[in-house]
């Protein structure tokens, strides 16, 4: 029988994906439903404000964004 | 990092509506007009029009002569617009029997008495007999309406917490403790005591000030009419709602006679005056006039708005909307468009208006302030912040090219450039990528079909009423935003 399962939808990019991946795995599968493709997870409706808390630390142990470019009086 | 909730719209509200609830709306002929006017797409109004003098029922069959074999998707669409606002019905198809369609009864009665006239509904507002001020003209009361729904932003924007002072120094007053607590209650602001004002703004209101008037208007209405829902019950709303779609039909300029109102009607006003969507004269309140927001409440400026582009709609910052209306202090400038954007993200805006300044407060990094101009310039920063606010950058690009000033737009042509510096847009893109690494949206997913017919059969039928949005084949999953639609779809094909 067809079911229809509560969820949200994320797309993002592959790399970013193996992360959140990642983070599902630490912490016991409580994060992802369904792993769709490369780019599109389904994920628990409840879990999405902290995984995108993890995720945003996650990054900020690897990621140094560029300084914009300073103002050109 | 975040995804940008557009406020919440009528399209929403009235899908949550049951069907009995629009059998008794329709009751109303200025409510059904209305629906027609606003809600319905294009090819869904040629359908309603056909059918309005039709005799009886027509076959399905018949409909599909209508419409280009191309249009077959569009055609779905519509018909499925209207009948989640149960303007048609749709015989369940059988196997003796081919499927017939036809105009809901209180729909099509209302609807040929709002075109042929007659009947004492009243529907369409009542002419007050007396005499009418002459000072009260058109100019006064748009002059009126955009000072009220000023202050109305004016508390929403001054709940940011500002940069640099002057900015806040709002007209003094602002709206009525009522309009604060629903501002409250609908989560545009919520507490906090970092700011002046002892409210904060929260990201449903950031999307609520980027958008045009319209939209504005009707978020707050609905929020209303829920609060209102939740505090009598429904059968209130029920006359809410259509005296609402009653003023929308009302002519601007005019006065109204406050007695051949309902009391439910009656008790509206004093709230409908404090959102500047009708104004009573201190003197002789048995007149009420509507305002230049009442009646363009339905105005077919948005008619085009479906359910499905009701995202897109709700997030565009349309400028014909704007401008007709003129919620920015100086119209005339507005009109014309204030902003310069540069090459190396340096913005010039020449105005003098609080509330134009704390918009762009919101995504850009303001430096100077002279009178009649200020100047900053879009930072990563800046976006970033906006974007942590839920702004889109969508959103900001539509705000900028909506407000450039025509010297921009006049260099641009002349050149044969689009009138925003396509590096700053881009810029703005990428930023916006680089602080939202997932983008989601809530909905549902379907899996464990029986059989690859059964999951092609719903995929298809999902993808030609526009709620598919992820499929795979291979999984045989999709996923799609909405399920009421396919759930009536598999209730009929089980029958």
């Amino acid at each position: 029988m067809v079911k229809a399962v509560r969820g949200v939808l994320v797309e993002c990019e592959p790399a970013i994906k193996s992360i959140l991946v990642l983070i599902d795995s630490e912490n016991r599968n409580e994060f992802i439903i369904e792993d769709l493709d490369e780019t599109h997870l389904f994920v628990k409706e409840t879990m999405l404000h902290l995984l995108k808390q993890k995720l945003e630390e996650r990054l900020k142990e690897t990621y140094r964004p560029e300084e914009p470019l300073e103002d050109s009086e | 990092m975040s995804t940008a909730q557009p406020s919440y719209q009528l399209s929403d509200y009235l899908d949550k509506l049951p069907g009995t609830t629009f059998r008794k709306l329709y009751q109303q002929p200025s409510t059904a007009f209305a629906i027609f006017r606003r809600m319905l797409p294009q090819l869904a109004k040629v359908f309603v029009q056909g059918l309005l003098y039709a005799p009886g029922p027509m076959l399905m069959s018949e409909l599909e002569i209508w419409v280009r074999p191309e249009g077959k998707m569009q055609r779905d669409r519509a018909l499925s617009v209207l009948r989640s606002l149960h303007v048609i019905q749709i015989t369940p198809s059988g196997k003796d029997r081919p499927q017939e369609l036809q105009l809901t009864t209180n729909f099509k009665n209302s609807m040929r008495l709002a075109l042929e006239g007659g009947g004492t509904h009243n529907s369409f507002g009542v002419p007050s007999s007396l005499p009418v001020d002459p000072r009260i003209d058109i100019a006064h009361l748009d002059n009126y309406a955009r000072k009220k729904w000023e202050d109305i932003l004016h508390y929403v924007v001054n709940s940011v917490p500002v940069h640099g002072d002057g900015a806040a120094a709002g007209s003094g007053g602002g709206p009525k403790s009522s309009v604060k607590d629903l501002l409250l209650v609908g989560n545009l602001v919520e507490r906090r005591h970092d700011t002046r004002a002892g409210v904060g703004i929260t990201k449903a209101g950031f999307t609520f000030l980027l958008q045009e008037a319209n939209a504005q208007v009707w978020t707050l209405l609905l929020q209303w009419l829920e609060a209102a829902d939740r505090a009598k019950g429904k059968s209130d709303n029920i006359d809410m709602l259509s005296f609402l779609f009653m003023l929308a039909s009302l002519e601007l300029g005019r006065a109204y006679d406050t007695d051949a109102l309902t009391e439910t009607r009656r008790n509206m006003l004093p709230a409908l005056v404090d959102f500047g969507l009708i104004y009573i004269p201190r003197e002789d309140t048995r007149q009420y006039f509507p305002t230049r927001l009442a009646t363009t409440l339905t105005s077919s400026a948005s008619a085009l708005r479906s359910v499905s582009s009701g995202f897109s709609a709700a997030t565009a910052n349309n400028p014909g909307d704007a401008s007709s209306l003129g919620t920015t202090p100086d119209t005339s400038a507005a009109a014309k468009g204030s902003v310069f954007i540069e090459t190396n993200y340096r913005l010039y805006a020449y105005t003098s208006s609080p509330l134009q300044i704390a918009v762009l407060a919101l995504f850009a990094q303001l430096t100077l302030r002279f009178p009649g101009m200020v100047t900053g310039r879009l930072t990563r920063e800046s976006i970033r912040r906006a974007i942590g606010f839920g702004i889109t950058a969508d959103q900001i690009i539509s705000y900028l090219a909506s407000h450039s000033h025509e010297q921009m737009a006049r260099a641009a042509a002349a050149a044969g450039h689009p009138v925003l510096p396509p590096t700053v847009v881009d810029q703005i893109r990428l930023w916006q990528l680089e602080n939202e690494r997932m983008r989601t949206s809530a909905g549902f997913l379907f899996k464990d079909f029986e059989s690859l017919d059964d999951y092609m059969d719903l995929s298809s039928y999902a993808d030609e009423v526009g709620v598919l949005v992820w499929r795979s084949d291979k999984k045989r999953m999709f996923y799609a935003n909405k399920y009421e639609q396919l759930r009536d779809y598999l209730k009929n094909r089980k029958k």
